[in-house]
């Protein structure tokens, strides 16, 4: 993973980055179908109108769409390329997907509160030494502990 | 207020600055078009090579889909129409010069066995339902026509005559599925102001590309193994064929006049550029051929993950298509 925040910032003058790739793809979704709501949003205006927002101009995107590509080809490889929920065994697919989703969305939030997610701002932010990536290494992780134990049943 | 002051000539709304006449509508038409024309060819292919009972899927049941899409891609025709009041008069005439003459025809023609092929053979199909997917909500709906159509007073008739003389409607039938998948092309290429769409290539581009997504289509909806793998390998050969002709289309356009090399750059450097490379020839084209060659060698693939990427891939290609063609022009002039 070092090797490759190395290889990102040397090719691509970024990090890596996640919650950046979805965040560019709502906006320039948001931007397609009405454009001037998305100008007149504060949230959306900052990426609207120039160059660096559009989709096809974000290394994220495509950083994530190899992502998938990968995933794909080396679980095909491993043999492993199937469709399965990974649960716990207490709780049923629909229960794992809701609160899958609520997770995702808290997640999505805080990344857009906290400027990054796990990879955007603790790897490329610790990557450059910054203090909000050390930080937020200490707030996901140390949040995700602190939590985990109100929903231990999900897993257990 | 913002006040505007246009010095020109040309202040024309969908066509200055560039061309935007066409959208979705037509775009998703000639998908279906390329995709039904790819069913219809398969089936009858392979009815007459005599392996209707060994390919159930290809040759009865995947062949309620081509009537379902071509209406709904006639319907998609009218709603692009401006006019849509007259779109009967299409069907009135019959001009030879005209490319969308031959496209209201030629589906015209084609809706007559698309319909009859599997109605006689829906007594087939339901049983093939039943017994492979008892849960299948679509058998109800099938039994449910079955028996009205049944009761209806010539139909019957109709469907047992085409029945008995299959053969000779399936020799029919090849040449008109090719049409009708040449044509998704065509209609574009007839265009000699788009320099884009102006290559003769993309009628066998479009037959191709179309053909293609039929083939995973088909591999998607069957589970027989045999049959799936003999999609694999059709597809892996349409899709060497594609890449060819795509790489034909761009050698071509970059040997032409000005407008010709204008329009290839669009797709080479251009804003159509990540869009045709990254996502309809490497996502849509080379990982599915890598996966199906995985497949082919051993190694287990979902088989709807190729499928899936052909035909997302199909339909990309067909929207990037018909906008890049209307952002080409001759500019120059």
């Amino acid at each position: 993973m070092g090797l490759f925040m190395v290889a990102a910032y040397y090719f691509s003058g970024e990090g890596l980055g996640a919650s950046g790739a979805l965040k560019t793809f709502v906006v320039n979704g948001v931007n397609s179908v009405n454009h001037n709501y998305a100008e007149s949003h504060s949230y959306f205006a900052k990426y609207v109108g120039n160059e660096e927002g559009s989709i096809l101009k974000t290394w994220l995107v495509f950083e994530i769409l190899g992502v998938i590509v990968g995933g794909i080809l080396s679980a095909a490889i491993a043999g492993r390329l199937t469709m399965k929920i990974n649960k716990g065994p207490s709780i049923t697919n629909k229960q794992r997907l809701i609160f899958a989703i609520i997770g995702g969305i808290l997640f999505g939030i805080g990344s857009q509160l906290g400027r990054g997610c796990t990879s955007g701002m603790v790897m490329s932010g610790m990557a450059v030494l910054s203090w909000s990536g050390f930080i937020g290494l200490f707030a996901i992780f140390g949040g995700g502990y602190v939590l985990a134990y109100f929903f231990r049943k999900l897993w257990l | 207020m913002n006040e505007q002051l246009i010095v020109s000539g040309k202040n024309i709304p969908h066509i200055v600055p560039h061309l935007h006449l066409w959208g979705t509508e037509i775009a998703l038409y000639l998908f279906f078009g390329g995709l039904a024309a790819g069913i219809i060819f398969f089936a009858n292919f392979f009815y007459l090579k005599g392996k209707e009972n060994e390919m159930p899927m290809t040759i009865k049941v995947a062949t309620l889909v081509p009537p379902i899409i071509i209406i709904i891609g006639l319907v998609l025709l009218i709603v692009d129409l401006h006019h849509w009041m007259y779109f009967w008069q299409l069907f009135l005439h019959f001009r030879i010069e005209s490319p969308m003459s031959w496209g209201a025809w030629t589906l015209s023609v084609i809706m007559v066995p698309a319909i009859l092929w599997p109605l006689s053979y829906l007594d087939d199909i339901i049983e093939y339902l039943q017994e492979r997917n008892p849960k299948c909500k679509i058998t109800g709906i099938l039994i449910w026509a079955n028996n009205l159509i049944n009761k209806l007073p010539i139909v019957p008739a109709i469907v047992k005559w085409f029945a008995d003389n299959r053969k000779i409607a399936a020799y029919l039938t090849i040449p008109i599925a090719i049409i009708l998948g040449v044509y998704t092309g065509i209609l574009l290429s007839a265009f000699n102001a788009r320099p884009l769409w102006n290559s003769a290539i993309l009628g066998p581009l479009f037959l191709t590309s179309g053909v293609s997504t039929a083939a995973a289509a088909i591999m998607w909806m069957s589970n027989d193994h045999k049959e799936r793998k003999l999609y694999s390998k059709i597809d892996l050969f349409l899709i060497a064929i594609e890449i060819f002709f795509i790489i034909h289309m761009f050698m071509g356009m970059l040997a032409g006049g000005v407008a010709q090399v204008e329009a290839a750059e669009l797709f080479l450097g251009g804003p159509y550029t990540v869009v045709f490379w990254v996502g309809i020839v490497a996502i849509g084209l080379v990982l599915p051929a890598i996966l199906e060659i995985m497949e082919l060698s051993g190694f287990h693939i979902p088989v709807w993950i190729p499928a899936f990427l052909i035909l997302l891939s199909g339909m990309l290609f067909r929207f990037v298509m018909v906008w890049g063609g209307q952002a080409s022009s001759f500019n120059i002039l």
